[in-house]
This record gives C-alpha cells, sequence and structure tokens, in this order.
C-alpha cells in the first residue's frame, strides 16, 4: 500500500506529463455546436500545420478506404464526417504527444510496443465488426491507448518500470502482474489517471482501467472486451511486444458472450490480419 | 529485406529458409538460438505483421507453449492455443 501511494503522489506531482493538444479541446467543443461546419473544423486543424499533414496522411491511406484521393482536410470531414476526424486528430495528437520525448531509459522497445498497440487497435476494430458494431473508430483507438500507462511509466517512472520489466522476465509472469506485485499498482491504473487527466471519452477510460479484467457489469463492457480479446489474439500472432512474453487469460464469460465457441476462430484471425495490414500506415507518422 | 542464406540447426535441419522476409520476431528466434549472424538481400521495409516467417510446426509449438505455459491449463486457453497453431502453420506465419 506504501508502495502504491507513493507511485502515485510521483505521478501527480510530474508536471511534464503531456497535455492533451489545444486543438482537440476546441474540435471537440466546435462538434458540440450542430451548426458547426466543416470549414470551421477544418480551420481549427490546420492551425497546426504538422497535425493536419498527419491527419491528410491517415485519410489518405487504405486504412480509411480512400488511398491518394483527399486533398484538403475540408475535404476529409466532408468524406469520413466529424467522428471519424476527430478520431484521426485524437490517434495523431496522441503519437505526437509520446513519439516527441523520445527519451526511453529502459531496456523496452517502444517500436515494438507501437506495433503491439497499433495491432491491437486494428484487431479491436476487426472483433467489433465481428460483433455488428458501428463504432469502429472507437474501437482502434481504444486498442490503440489500452497500453497507455506502459508509456508514462517507461518515460516518467522509469526506475520503477524497469524493475517491473526485469521482474516480469524472471517470474515469467504478464507485465501487469509483475506491477501489482510490486507495487500494488498496474498500467491500468496509470493510463487511467492519464485518461482521466485529458478528460478522453468514458468508453475510452474504462477500457484502458479494465482491458484485463472485463466485466459484464461495467459500462462499456462491449469495447473493454473487445480490446481484451484483441490483446490476445496479438499476442498470439506475435505482432509487437507490449513488454512481456507470455498470453493473458480470456474470460469465460467474453468467450461465451462473443460467441467464440461456435465460431470461426479463422475467420476472425484472418479479418484480425487484413485490419492490422491496413494500419501499417500508423508505424509511419512520426 | 530477407534472408540470404537458409539457417540450419545442428542435426543439419532447415530452421529457416532462404527468402524469408526478416523480422523481430525472427531476430528474437535467432537470439534464443544462439545465432548471432546471418547473410541478407534487399532494403529495410517496415509492416506490423513481421514475423512471416517459415519456422517448423515444432518449433512454432515450443514458442506458443513457451507463451501459453500459465495458461494452457484453463480449456478455453487450450483452444485458442490450437486454433493459433493450427491457423499459424496453415498460413505460415
Amino acid at each position: 500500500m506504501a508502495n502504491k501511494i507513493k507511485l502515485i503522489n510521483s505521478l501527480e506531482n510530474i508536471t511534464s506529463i503531456p497535455t492533451l493538444p489545444i486543438v482537440i479541446e476546441r474540435i471537440t467543443r466546435l462538434l458540440q455546436n450542430p451548426k458547426t461546419s466543416a470549414e470551421e473544423v477544418g480551420k481549427a486543424i490546420t492551425t497546426d500545420q504538422a497535425l493536419a499533414t498527419k491527419v491528410l496522411k491517415l485519410v489518405n491511406s487504405a486504412f480509411y478506404g480512400f488511398p491518394g484521393k483527399i486533398s484538403t482536410i475540408t475535404h476529409a470531414i466532408v468524406i469520413l464526417g466529424f467522428s471519424t476526424i476527430k478520431s484521426v486528430v485524437l490517434t495523431a495528437s496522441i503519437f505526437d504527444s509520446f513519439r516527441k520525448q523520445g527519451d526511453n531509459t529502459t531496456s523496452f522497445d517502444l517500436e515494438q510496443f507501437w506495433r503491439h498497440s497499433i495491432a491491437c487497435g486494428a484487431a479491436a476494430q476487426a472483433i467489433a465488426k465481428f460483433l455488428g458494431s458501428n463504432d469502429k473508430e472507437e474501437y482502434f483507438i481504444a486498442g490503440l491507448l489500452h497500453d497507455l500507462g506502459k508509456l508514462i511509466l517507461c518515460q516518467y517512472l522509469p526506475n520503477e518500470f524497469n524493475l517491473a520489466l526485469s521482474n516480469a522476465q524472471i517470474k515469467k509472469c504478464l507485465f501487469f502482474e509483475s506491477e501489482k506485485e510490486l507495487f500494488d499498482v498496474t498500467h491500468q491504473d496509470v493510463g487511467a489517471f492519464l485518461t482521466r487527466r485529458w478528460n478522453l471519452p468514458q468508453n475510452l477510460q474504462n477500457t484502458v482501467l479494465f482491458h484485463h479484467d472485463p466485466d459484464p457489469s461495467r459500462d462499456h463492457f462491449l469495447m473493454t472486451a473487445s480490446v481484451h480479446c484483441a490483446d490476445i489474439f496479438v499476442r498470439a500472432l506475435d505482432i509487437g511486444n507490449g513488454g512481456d512474453n507470455k498470453i493473458p487469460e480470456m474470460s469465460e464469460y467474453v468467450w461465451n458472450s462473443f460467441g467464440f465457441e461456435s465460431a470461426s476462430l479463422s475467420g476472425l484471425l484472418d479479418a484480425i490480419r487484413d485490419e492490422i495490414a491496413k494500419a501499417t500506415v500508423f508505424l509511419q507518422i512520426t | 529485406m530477407i534472408l540470404g542464406r537458409e539457417i540450419c540447426g545442428s542435426s543439419g535441419n532447415v530452421l529457416v529458409s532462404k527468402g524469408s522476409p526478416l523480422s523481430a520476431a525472427l531476430g528474437r528466434r535467432l537470439a534464443n538460438w544462439g545465432i548471432s549472424t546471418i547473410i541478407v538481400e534487399g532494403e529495410e521495409d517496415s509492416q506490423l505483421e513481421e514475423n512471416s516467417v517459415s519456422i517448423s510446426p515444432e518449433k512454432l509449438k515450443d514458442d506458443l507453449m513457451d507463451k501459453f505455459a500459465n495458461v494452457i491449463h484453463n480449456p478455453i486457453m487450450k483452444k485458442i492455443f490450437v486454433a493459433i497453431y493450427q491457423y499459424r502453420v496453415q498460413k505460415n506465419i
């Protein structure tokens, strides 16, 4: 318990933890007004030229289905809609916030971390399709962000992070089991701290906090459980690495309620790999 | 980049065939096998799914067994293990 309080206090006192770019808040405010036009949102995005360039690169990728066809932000908004554009801007901003830091004093392989995170986003999207959900972009972001806490720990509390990494290797356990044993705080708790600070939607907050423990009695269970499954399938397919080489246990409730018992897992794995192949563009927006 | 020459085990069996794409996953396997030098061809590329490497089904099974070691007692995880193993053997990934 003493360790837990110490670690949370350390986080609360770190003033350099990235803030979400103002453009996201501005866009969120604009989108709350039904009279907002595509031009107004486009103008808000283009105030940050680096961000606007990344947004254009993403919307012109195979991932969004219009490769090489969108030349302006306003055009992108008209074709893809406000909600998708907000997801794209949020994704590009998050990459910006953390890739800029680059001060990794641990043995953690950030390139492999991003591969794992992007693949989880793509896999969560494929699972959303499998379940018949329409919120595919939200599922992608949820998968992308699920291990956000590891980035914070790696960059702002590297000593504690290194301890948890080596303990996981020695004990041959999952990273969060190692964190729990050492600090009684996990990357889920730390990630949730940041999603609250950033005032991200509740579905993302819950997914980050509960992706290792999806519970149908909590809100946003489908999204949380989809990311829970995505993490398992991506690890089993050996794509990227989130800090350990083990597989988490799938919730029996999720297995049964998602119909995996009777489904063709081979078909789902094909769909997951298709989405992952399309998401490769996210590796290139640095 | 691809592998310019096949990698063989101590008994001469081919572990990874010539022409297999290079990846971080392959790098980790090579390190586990104690192999520090390989011959490569081509230019560097970047894909999310980076493990399209022909490894033997036995080696894949060992790798997956290691990953699943703590959960294989769970009947659902055993089903996932079998599905993933069969899928990866069939797709050669």
